[in-house]
């Protein structure tokens, strides 16, 4: 889901852009860390082939179908932190050269797909990912990465109060579930295809799961928190002092007491509203989580059974 | 494939194609931060800003209709949000989804209709975007539509092959299979491609034809634009 301009908030767009920014940042110093000089034609090439990769249907129900997205793949088969840059440059050039997707919801659109659902892809990957229960890992990682990345985009225009009845809010979480189902299913199927065309394509994370299982899931959460956090509390702030400042030019000749009071209900009001809709935002994504984690859990057990 | 149109664009040649592509980014963000910053009620702001747009889809020798049309990928996702807007009785809200989406969606295309893409990336790569992502976003590009007609190949192929079959299942994981080899074979690719570049001594960046240059009319493109626009703003 891009997410056009105008969509968000100022204040929210802003800090994603504030957020993505040294996120892709450091996540770029550790791929060229990583990565030697023949990767690098790599990298835009199966960014490439995940453009290409939405070309190719699957059946999935009564005439409809679905397509990778790609996440889970290419943090599986490139690594994490190459898969995020890849991920960001699809997304930029999805924006820019097919207007899918707003210039300054970038940051947005790059930190749900590209960070949060990359990452949150690879985690039961680094987690599960070297022992036995493979399969369910990778069909875990590729149902949360579209799931956080789904939930992300809806909380986000929420929170920018864009104008969601329940009933939109629940029908947007089923195609979520469904598409992240699919998505879990395509990750499986076409890695297993990989694998016995060549076992080196899929990488194998090492065995060192507590430590990096704290790592990666501490860095998730705390971008996840982070931006959670910075998103619900930034219209706040911002939308105050806008009004307050919208008051202070408009009533510029009125008594400097009655702009003051005004503004301070102005405040009030929108304070509470907000405080309304984040808490429901945040409730309605844990529990989102939660439930697919479960599904996931459940689905992939019967898969591999 | 309707990129191509968009190169196609970015080959002619006017003032705005002549313009840095630095100049261009810089006000294209002006544009948008302008415009998103605009309050809804102020009809005639919004106004101006269309109107700025329009005549620079002329001033570029665009097809009006074109671009008009090409800018309407956007309204599926905003007509939708704000038919809900408009129906939970926020109509102002509804019209301001709308067209605000609409005329970002039309100010990227004009910049992008008018910079060819290397010469777009080079000017990003000059603001500052780190050199390895301008470098995968140079490489992605080149080889978008060699994959993609290779996955289209691929696609024929497997329709030939089990048209009729009604299974979902061998269906599913015929799909899998050609995603797995659109996989392998794109891999074999990029080291045929990075070892053919070596060869032809390749140093890890792109040397373009005509290096950028930010002349004094870029200066004043920039400076006068954005002086319009945030006082057109702050009116």
């Amino acid at each position: 889901m891009h997410i056009p301009d105008n969509f968000l908030s100022t204040p929210v767009w802003a800090t994603f852009d504030a957020i993505s920014l040294p996120a892709v940042a450091l996540m770029v110093k550790r791929a060229s860390r990583q990565l030697e000089d023949t990767r690098v034609p790599l990298l835009g090439v199966m960014g490439a082939f995940v453009f290409a990769a939405q070309m190719i249907n699957f059946p999935v129900g009564v005439g409809t179908s679905g397509h990778l997205v790609g996440g889970a793949l290419l943090a599986c088969t490139l690594g994490p932190a190459p898969a995020v840059l890849v991920m960001t440059v699809i997304i930029a050039i999805q924006a820019f050269v097919f207007q899918d997707g707003g210039v300054l919801a970038l940051g947005a659109n790059v930190f749900n797909m590209a960070i949060a659902g990359v990452l949150a892809g690879y985690l039961p990957i680094q987690i599960w990912g070297a022992g036995g229960r493979r399969r369910r890992a990778l069909f875990a990682g590729a149902v949360l990465s579209v799931m956080v990345a789904g939930s992300l985009a809806l909380g986000e225009l929420l929170i920018s109060g864009v104008v969601m009845p329940r009933a939109v809010i629940l029908t947007a979480v089923a195609l979520f579930a469904v598409s992240a189902l699919i998505e879990g299913a395509i990750t499986v199927s076409v890695v297993g295809a990989l694998e016995k065309l060549n076992t080196g394509f899929v990488q194998r994370p090492e065995r060192s799961p507590r430590r990096s299982l704290a790592a990666l899931g501490g860095s998730a959460l705390a971008l996840g928190a982070v931006g959670f956090l910075f998103a619900s509390t930034a219209p706040d702030g911002i939308e105050r002092l806008g009004i307050q400042l919208g008051l202070a030019t408009k009533t510029a000749f009125h008594a400097p007491l009655a702009d003051y009071t005004i503004g301070y209900f102005g405040a009030g009001y929108f304070g509470s509203a907000w405080l309304r809709k984040a808490t429901a935002g945040l409730a309605g994504l844990l529990l989102i989580y939660a439930v697919c984690v479960a599904a996931a859990r459940w689905i992939g057990r019967e898969k591999s059974a | 494939m309707h990129h191509v149109l968009l190169d196609r664009w970015s080959q002619r040649a006017s003032a705005l194609h002549a313009r840095d592509p630095r100049a261009k980014i810089i006000v294209l963000l002006v544009f948008l931060i302008v415009l998103a910053t605009t309050p809804v009620q102020a009809v005639v702001m919004v106004g101006i800003q269309a109107a700025l747009l329009a005549a620079a889809v002329l001033l570029a020798g665009l097809p009006f209709a074109g671009v008009l049309a090409r800018a309407a990928v956007v309204l599926p996702f905003s007509l939708t949000f704000g038919l809900i807007s408009w129906l939970a009785g926020e109509p102002l809200r509804a019209l301001a989804l709308v067209e605000k989406s609409y005329l970002s969606t039309l100010a990227v295309l004009l910049v992008v209709g008018t910079t060819p893409l290397p010469r777009l990336l080079s000017g990003l790569e000059a603001l500052g975007v780190p050199r390895l992502l301008v470098l995968v976003a140079q490489f992605l590009y080149r080889y978008l539509f060699v994959i993609s007609e290779q996955a289209q190949h691929m696609r024929v192929a497997a329709a030939c092959r089990q048209g009729s079959s009604r299974h979902r299942r061998p269906r599913f994981h015929a799909a899998a299979g050609a995603l797995a080899m659109l996989f392998a074979r794109s891999y074999n690719r990029a080291e045929g491609v990075h070892r053919a570049m070596l060869a032809r001594a390749f140093t890890g960046r792109f040397s373009t034809l005509g290096s950028l240059r930010f002349g004094a009319v870029d200066g004043l493109f920039v400076v006068a634009t954005s002086l319009f626009l945030v006082l057109v703003r702050l009116q």
